[in-house]
């Protein structure tokens, strides 16, 4: 849940990547923090809980601040989940108090069932938190796009994006680093729209 | 939170929600990265509590680190997340959890009274323009 802090006049907000093993998940923060333009005190260290294979063991966790309403600072934090079903405990932890979702699917045709696996899989640790998706704002990032057995976009479309509400997608190449901020910056952009969306209710 | 750190000895103190951001902190932070101390601290305590439900112990209140240097003690907050208190390792873990102990009753108190007095609240975010199309987060040009 977003954290508003009237007395340091900060806003935080959480954003979970979350996806099959080996989609990019951590090559998309990878690449946010080698290259977003940013102050150095606005951007923090690239923490990676990972194996000695460098498969990420508990998460990842990048922060980012921004300014973007008058007189308050916006902080983002950036998490990745474990891809592998092994942790499927510690990707329910990492999601507790998530306020975005980026799903990242690996577009090679062989990786479809996992991806289907993986975003069903998102849905259920959610209901363990009492959580909906329907409440959340996520984002589908089909990574891999540079691949030559890349699945056509529609076809991704079709298995992950054929909800009641169609969600904005993006093609990547997170190792390239294309498509990954206009990733990060669509979910930034929902977050804080429903940040003034809610906030404007309570007003009311 | 000024005065547990005074009397108790410990370096620092920083009150953690459950999602890991910090919402405040007291003591020197002198060269500690917080906002990456916060998150870790709660997903470690987040971790402890899930093993203690599979060794089916429900009653996991706090968390130990003992360093060389300096050591970690979390506490639970109640529904509200986490303290996390950094002092030297010199320092007895049983007089600092003492203080730690008040200190968690007087915030949680602290946190209802808040609670109570402005359930609904809300944020005055006629400032911000979601118009703008301007990106929050740029790509660093190539060199």
């Amino acid at each position: 849940m977003a954290l508003i802090n009237q007395a340091t006049k900060e806003i935080q907000l959480k954003i979970v990547y979350y996806g099959p093993p080996q989609c990019g998940k951590t090559s998309n923060l990878e690449k946010v923090h080698a290259e977003v333009e940013a102050a150095p005190e606005t951007k923090g260290k690239l923490t990676s809980l990972a194996t000695n294979s460098d498969r990420t063991l508990f998460f990842d966790f990048l922060p980012l601040e921004t300014a973007v309403i008058r007189g308050f600072k916006t902080k983002f934090q950036l998490f990745t989940v474990p891809g592998q079903v092994i942790y499927n405990t510690t990707r329910q932890l990492v999601l507790r108090g998530v306020d975005g979702l980026v799903f990242v699917a690996d577009s090679q045709y062989e990786k479809m069932e996992e991806n289907v696996q993986t975003f069903n899989n998102m849905i259920q640790n959610l209901e363990t938190l009492n959580q909906n998706l329907a409440n959340i704002p996520y984002i589908l990032q089909y990574n891999k796009r540079d691949l030559p057995n890349a699945a056509p976009v529609n076809y991704l479309d079709f298995l992950l994006n054929n909800r009641e509400i169609e969600v904005p997608s993006f093609a990547s190449s997170a190792v390239k680093g294309d498509g990954v901020f206009e990733t990060l910056n669509m979910i930034t952009r929902m977050l804080l729209h429903k940040l003034l969306t809610e906030s404007g209710r309570k007003a009311a | 939170m000024g005065d547990f750190v005074f009397t108790s000895g410990a370096r620092l103190v920083l009150f953690i929600d459950a999602g890991g951001f910090i919402v405040t902190k007291q003591g020197d932070c002198g060269n500690i990265d917080t906002a990456t101390l916060g998150a870790l601290a709660a997903n470690s305590f987040a971790a402890t509590q899930a093993i203690a439900k599979i060794i089916e112990d429900h009653s996991v209140s706090s968390l130990y680190q003992q360093g060389e240097e300096n050591s970690l003690l979390i506490l639970s907050v109640g529904d509200f997340g986490f303290l996390a208190v950094v002092f030297p390792a010199a320092i007895g873990v049983g007089s600092v959890k003492y203080y730690a102990e008040d200190m968690v009753g007087r915030v949680v108190r602290q946190l209802d009274a808040a609670r109570e007095r402005a359930p609904d609240q809300g944020l005055d975010l006629s400032a911000l323009n979601i118009a703008d199309a301007a990106p929050l987060f740029r790509r660093r040009a190539a060199p």
